[in-house]
């Protein structure tokens, strides 16, 4: 079992995982991503009938797995995206705390090249 | 290190494991789907009153199950692709480190200042302190600095063994007669723990790694040099 965790850790959330091994609540993008795979697939699906009054389980199936990879994608993307972006702004924070006020500091090297 | 039946992946304390991490939710997401695909048509093969005993091809079935799959392979093919190219990048190491694997412990070699050289054995359960984590505290830890490339060289005085540790994304295989190289960035201090990872002998569960990741400016002090 995990230690519990220290006060004012947060706590790690339970792992609910998929046909036993996708953790949905600890992979970021997963919840999402299947939730909106649900919706469509329920979308499809009851669309499909709505309109043809067939057996529509193929077509939600087939909603299921392209909304979900769909989304997916597209939060995967932004995600690396943030993480990214965060790298840039730790290291630009850093950097300022290190060197401000001396002759390496980012923003004096910025605002000299403006002015030339 | 990982507690007890952790079944998947430790946190990431270099870049590369981060990588390796959002490589491995990509990959089981599509795993999910497929098996998710596969249950699906499991279900219908069994409940269906369907029953044909003239088919005699299925072209257009037949053409979709060869190109989704190619697809799907090349999904997943080209983020396993880059971060393999990503772990072969040269990155100036600003220290080496070598690590000799011997029947059943772990040398290590610190040569680039001066000629600190130590061996690293597993603590007997009954020299445990409290605390203390049996079959993987060691006796001599592996100092390192945070924040710096460093480059380990890895072999062997006897058998195979392996070394490694998950939280850094790092498994190298020791060979006798043979030096592999690994490198590494760690961004977090801490401990670190691993095991040899391959089979060496009657000991070989009792061989683990221990690294100690400490803030450089500590590390220059040279903590690890007054042993």
């Amino acid at each position: 079992m995990a230690a519990p965790p220290e006060p004012g850790e947060p706590e790690e959330r339970k792992s609910l995982k998929l046909l036993g091994f996708l953790d949905v609540e600890n992979t970021p993008c997963a919840r999402h991503s299947i939730l909106y795979g649900s919706l469509g697939s329920v979308v499809a699906g009851f669309g499909h009938f709505l309109f043809t009054s067939e057996r529509s389980c193929d077509v939600g199936v087939g909603g299921f797995i392209l909304v979900t990879l769909g989304c997916w994608f597209h939060c995967r993307y932004n995600y690396a995206k943030q993480r990214i972006q965060e790298r840039i702004a730790r290291e630009e924070i850093k950097k300022k705390i290190l060197y401000e006020g001396t002759h390496l500091d980012p923003e004096r090297k910025h605002n000299g090249s403006s002015s030339n | 290190m990982a507690h007890a039946a952790q079944v998947g992946l430790q946190d990431a304390t270099s870049p590369i494991m981060e990588e390796l991490i959002t490589f491995h939710d990509h990959a089981l997401m599509i795993i999910f789907l497929i098996c998710f695909l596969v249950l699906y048509a499991l279900f219908l093969t069994l409940t269906t009153k369907l029953t044909n005993t003239n088919i005699s091809d299925a072209q257009e079935m037949e053409t979709v199950w060869t190109i989704l799959p190619a697809i799907i392979l090349v999904l997943i093919a080209l983020p396993s692709l880059r971060i393999l190219y990503m772990t072969d990048e040269i990155n100036n190491p600003s220290l080496t480190i070598k690590s000799i694997g011997h029947q059943w412990y772990w040398t290590y070699e610190y040569t680039d200042y001066g000629g600190l050289i130590f061996n690293s054995y597993m603590l007997p359960p009954l020299f445990l302190e409290p605390g203390d984590l049996r079959l993987l505290d060691v006796d001599n830890r592996v100092v390192l600095p945070i924040e710096a490339p460093i480059r380990m060289m890895i072999t062997s005085q006897d058998v195979l063994h392996s070394w490694a540790v998950p939280t850094l994304g790092l498994k190298t295989d020791a060979i006798p007669g043979r030096l592999n190289q690994t490198t590494f960035t760690a961004t977090r201090p801490g401990v670190y723990y691993g095991q040899c990872s391959e089979i060496c002998g009657a000991n070989h569960s009792f061989m683990p790694i221990v690294l100690e990741l400490i803030p450089l400016k500590i590390f220059e002090m040279g903590p690890v040099f007054t042993l």
